[in-house]
């Protein structure tokens, strides 16, 4: 018998102690990110890995060699280099050109190796989260300028 | 304290000049039940709303922000896409009975619903036993979702539905003691009249501690009558899916949806009515002049604000508590409330008898 | 490894016929035919944790099996392993009632060798369709057996079994799962408390349960399989994607296999800041096992807190990684970028946060009546039960069972800090879920007692670009966010893995649940499976 009020005045005061912490959640401030409202001031860590990207200079050249490595170093296929052969008019040497650079972010499962296996520093990962687009062929993207 | 009952005699007198006695009753039927149902309606979607913001205060998240300001427009337009879902049938489901249940759930909520004394004069079904009534009218409903778990071919209701059946009719129980007790000190079955009395005092304060032990019971068991979390068992999202419900859509599923939330209301709103008093206003002996700030405020007001205040209450422990197994729940209902609820039974006779109370 | 030469003594003592084998790990090569005495004299020896049982398409030497046990009470590893040369008809004598975590491992086994484990009492496919035609993982599988095919499953419902008989062949019997009166219910693949797509083919007695089928494979991607045809850094990718909230500790196996294979050392640097990452996510994971607990047991307040509190780890590690699930950190030799310079300031910021929100938990959940009434006393699993289904992690430790790789084979950093492993004796579901509250403490010490001392250095060690290991196995464990992870890795000589195997934590976890959920309630199955804490893309890899 006296268990069984010390059981339940017990059992009661436990359930107290726990309406405490949601009453005090009832008022803190809450933390709920309102995106798109917030967009303008949503910043992504420096090394969020969104897409791959190949960055170009102000006079849109790319550092991009089509050694084709990161295609190789890629488990998915998610790459595919077209290149040509051009000679080049200064040494008369032939020389590889990139001609078109595909990235299917479909299939990409940013495992970095990519960016680690070229050796120029042509490609790298931006920011970027924004991913949705109606069909799937908008997500093969061409990432050099032409 | 301004009487409904006028303006109402003043409508009934109008009629029936124009028109024989016999019609004029129809037509105020008419009137009172379409209106009836528009309260309903609107009550419910105060209470969904209502139930999003609140749960989502408790959870640190902000709830339906989108449409319209603060979200409030969220739960009309919830509505009409409920409104425009295809109902499907189910094959090998009990199809009479399966369409049937939802209605009978939500025919049992809107006749216990309209038990309810919003205000002095606003009563719609108030006679001598009107307590008893209520508790007969908002049985109903069980049936209803024992048919729905039943009829729905599905495994996962029909445990759901089972589930149902063991704890609504088990907790009716407390519900009625606790009620009982307020019976005994008020010594009427008139939820008119059981206003009135608590002109002087509302029952919690002059019934003191065995009218504070029932209003605990009754909010437990009421929570529990109206399958809230923590006793959320016949719908268990974690356990059956939605229990009952999982193979409604469409309006049926709204119907059970609406049920559920105006069940929590009129809960709610007989525990104000009961226990704090409906509509009357807080008054303090002796303190004339706050008791005539007090009866300045209309009675609906107080009736709508006590009532939303246990439904606040009752969501709070909603969004806080684990749910019960259901051994734990026919435990906590056979071996604490309803000895609990007999002996503080007991104790208010003492209290009657002895003219403890205030 | 230390007591190879003794152990060694013993097996030749033991079993004449057994053949060590020196590449790698080295191993003991045991014929068909003596296996199974040599089993049962090391299961009576003490050996009663099977680490891992990995099937292997050994080529000409046929189909077999290779056995990692344990000895719980001295700590003696050994490896055993056994191949039937006859490819068509490969039959290994089953160990499942040694070993009871051997019943999903062997079925697993058959499923992608075909080997027949004569014995088994429950020979069905586990993870494949059973419609499904050959045998995945063998090296000579004809992928286009198999087209998508769109048909429905039907349910086997009978159990295949293949028992010897006195003239050395075998017979095929089949024995009924369920009987025809038995109310089965499904609870799964698509249910709110599975935690994905498994599916439990529940046996009920009003609310009791009476038995539980469990199926899996409905996300199996065949990552092993994938893994033979990729490059060693090409493999690295796959394993966040098996536990996801183990997506370091994983990643760390699979390097740390690879780097023991090359014979590759990496600095302190990277063992400081492995050790960090792997206790970051274990506390990452132990968030998100109270938040779903408690919300599979009703209580949504809690599931709110603990995404709250995991969003912080998650930003700490989002920072440094760039990922928040997926993180892709750990390399061979090393890690893919440098700690962020704000990592260390933010990771004491949580520190301090965390710890008074530990408080929280206990009010609203721990100390709550109703939780305690729910999780006290159910599901009980015996520490014997724990060793024998190897359910190892937070659910072994609960049952008393001191199972932690961090303490059992030292790695990274973890033997030079002090931190205390938990454990618990009631083994019930209060004490799986108490498990995981203190192992948040325990790791907030570890990484307190690291974060400052992070010493200079690389971090990432010179590799070659085209990694190729010798030929050999090598199995290496970490203590994944919910039990032993393991890795098992043969190679021919070759730049990609000839068999991957990774020890799921999930699996032993799940194949205990029929043993102890039965008579329990619907609502107790639901805690239980919430505090055995299951990850499904890990079980079905």
């Amino acid at each position: 018998m006296i268990n069984y009020i010390k059981g339940l005045f017990k059992g009661l005061w436990s359930l107290l102690v726990g309406l405490k912490v949601t009453f005090r959640e009832f008022f803190t401030r809450k933390i709920t990110e309102q995106y798109p409202e917030n967009r303008s001031t949503l910043k992504m860590n420096e090394r969020f890995c969104g897409e791959l990207t190949m960055p170009h200079d102000e006079n849109g050249n790319n550092r991009c060699i089509a050694c084709g490595l990161c295609q190789m170093a890629c488990p998915n296929g998610s790459i595919r280099i077209t290149s040509e052969m051009v000679t080049d008019p200064d040494t008369g040497k032939q020389k590889k050109h990139l001609v078109k650079y595909e990235y299917d972010l479909g299939s990409c499962m940013f495992c970095h190796l990519c960016v680690n296996a070229c050796p120029h520093h042509a490609i790298e990962f931006s920011t970027g989260f924004e991913h949705a687009v109606f069909t799937r062929s908008k997500l093969i993207k061409t990432l050099n300028k032409q | 304290m301004f009487d409904f009952g006028i303006l109402t005699n003043w409508i009934h007198t109008q009629l029936t000049s124009v028109m024989s006695e016999g019609l004029a009753i129809f037509l105020e039927c008419v009137i009172i039940g379409v209106l009836l149902l528009l309260l309903y309606v609107i009550i419910a979607i105060i209470m969904i709303y209502m139930e999003r913001k609140v749960c989502a205060a408790f959870q640190c998240r902000l709830g339906p922000t989108r449409v319209g300001p603060w979200g409030s427009v969220q739960v009309i337009c919830d509505v009409f896409k409920m409104l425009t879902k295809e109902i499907i049938t189910i094959r090998h489901s009990d199809k009479f009975l399966y369409n049937l249940a939802p209605y009978i759930v939500i025919l049992a909520s809107v006749m216990a619903f309209a038990c309810i004394p919003i205000s002095r004069g606003l009563e719609i079904l108030d006679f001598n036993v009107g307590v008893l009534f209520f508790m007969a009218a908002s049985s109903i409903g069980i049936v209803g979702i024992l048919l729905a778990g039943w009829s729905s071919n599905s495994k996962y209701s029909l445990i759901g539905a089972m589930r149902s059946g063991a704890q609504m009719i088990s907790y009716e129980l407390s519900v009625g003691l606790s009620i009982l007790t307020i019976v005994v000190l008020t010594d009427t079955m008139q939820f008119s009249e059981i206003v009135m009395r608590q002109a002087d005092g509302w029952f919690i304060f002059k019934g003191h501690i065995p009218a504070v032990i029932a209003f605990v019971i009754y909010l437990i068991a009421g929570n529990a009558e109206v399958n809230r979390g923590p006793f959320d068992l016949p719908e268990a999202e974690s356990e059956l899916t939605a229990g009952y419900h999982t193979e409604y859509s469409g309006m049926h599923f709204g119907l059970f949806y609406v049920a559920e939330f105006v069940n929590l209301f009129i809960i709610s709103s007989i525990a104000a009515t009961i226990f704090l008093g409906g509509w009357m206003p807080l008054h303090i002996p002796g303190l004339d002049g706050f008791n005539a700030v007090m009866d300045a405020i209309p009675g609906f007001i107080w009736f709508f604000a006590k009532a939303f205040f246990i439904v606040w209450l009752l969501m709070w422990i909603k969004w806080t508590f684990p749910r019960l197994r259901i051994d734990q729940i026919l435990t906590l209902e056979w071996k604490y409330l309803v000895p609990i609820g007999l002996l503080n039974l007991l104790l208010m006779v003492i209290v009657v008898v002895f003219k403890l109370h205030f | 490894m230390d007591n190879t030469i003794d152990i060694k003594d013993r097996i030749a003592a033991m079993e004449p016929s057994a053949v060590w084998s020196d590449a790698g790990d080295g191993m003991f090569r045991v014929p068909v035919s003596s296996f199974r005495g040599l089993a049962e004299k090391l299961h009576n020896e003490g050996f009663d944790f099977l680490r891992s049982l990995t099937g292997i398409d050994w080529g000409e030497d046929g189909l077999g099996c290779v056995y990692h046990l344990e000895n719980t009470a001295t700590g003696e590893n050994i490896v055993l392993g056994t191949a039937d040369p006859d490819r068509e008809n490969a039959c290994l004598p089953s160990v499942h009632d040694l070993w009871k975590g051997a019943n999903f491992n062997e079925r697993e086994a058959y499923d992608f060798f075909g080997i027949k484990f004569i014995g088994h009492p429950d020979l069905r496919r586990f993870f494949l369709r059973d419609d499904w035609k050959g045998y995945p993982l063998r090296k000579d599988y004809d992928m286009s057996l198999n087209p998508l095919n769109m048909e429905n499953e039907g349910n086997e419902d009978m159990a295949p079994s293949y028992e010897m008989t006195s003239d050395g062949s075998y017979i095929l019997k089949r024995h009924p799962l369920f009987d025809d009166q038995e109310y089965v219910i499904n609870i799964g693949p698509q249910h709110p408390a599975t935690h994905g797509v498994l599916r439990f083919r529940v046996s009920l007695e009003g609310e009791t349960i009476k038995k539980i089928d469990v199926h899996s494979g409905y996300i199996h991607r065949g990552i092993e399989k994938l893994c033979e045809s990729c490059t060693y850094p090409q493999t690295l990718g796959f394993t966040d994607r098996l536990d996801y909230l183990g997506a370091m500790q994983n990643r760390h196996a699979l390097c740390a296999c690879i780097e023991k294979a090359m014979g590759l050392e990496v600095s302190e640097r990277i063992q400081y800041i492995r050790t960090i990452m792997d206790e970051l996510q274990r506390i990452d994971s132990h968030l998100l096992f109270i938040a779903c607990l408690c919300q599979d047991m009703g209580a949504l307040e809690v599931f709110f807190l603990g995404f709250r509190d995991r969003e912080k780890v998650l930003d700490i590690l989002e920072q440094t990684t760039g990922g928040r699930l997926i993180q892709t950190y750990n390399t061979i030799g090393g890690v893919q970028a440098d700690i962020h310079p704000e990592f260390v300031k933010k990771t004491k910021e949580f520190i301090r946060y965390m710890r008074p929100k530990l408080k929280e938990y206990d009010d609203i959940f721990t100390g709550n009546i109703i939780a305690r009434n729910r999780l006290i006393g159910t599901g009980v699993l015996s520490r014997e039960d724990a060793i024998s289904f190897g359910a190892t992690g937070g659910t072994g430790r609960a049952s008393g069972w001191a199972c932690d790789v961090r303490k059992r084979h030292p790695y990274a950093m973890y033997g030079k800090v002090d931190f205390k492993e938990i454990t618990f004796t009631e083994g019930d579901c209060f004490a799986r879920y108490m498990v995981r509250i203190k192992e948040i403490e325990q790791s907030l010490n570890i990484i307190e007692q690291l974060i400052d001392n992070i010493p200079d250095g690389e971090y990432q060690m010179k590799v070659k670009p085209v990694i190729k290991l010798p030929a050999g196995s090598w199995y290496t464990a970490v203590e994944g966010s919910r039990g032993e992870f393991g890795v098992f890795l043969e190679s021919r000589g070759d730049k990609s893995p000839y068999r991957l195997k990774f020890r799921s934590t999930g699996l032993p976890l799940v194949s205990c649940i029929d043993t102890i959920a039965r008579d329990a309630k619907i609502a107790d199955l639901i805690a239980i499976g919430g505090t055995l804490d299951y990850v499904v893309p890990d079980i079905d890899r």
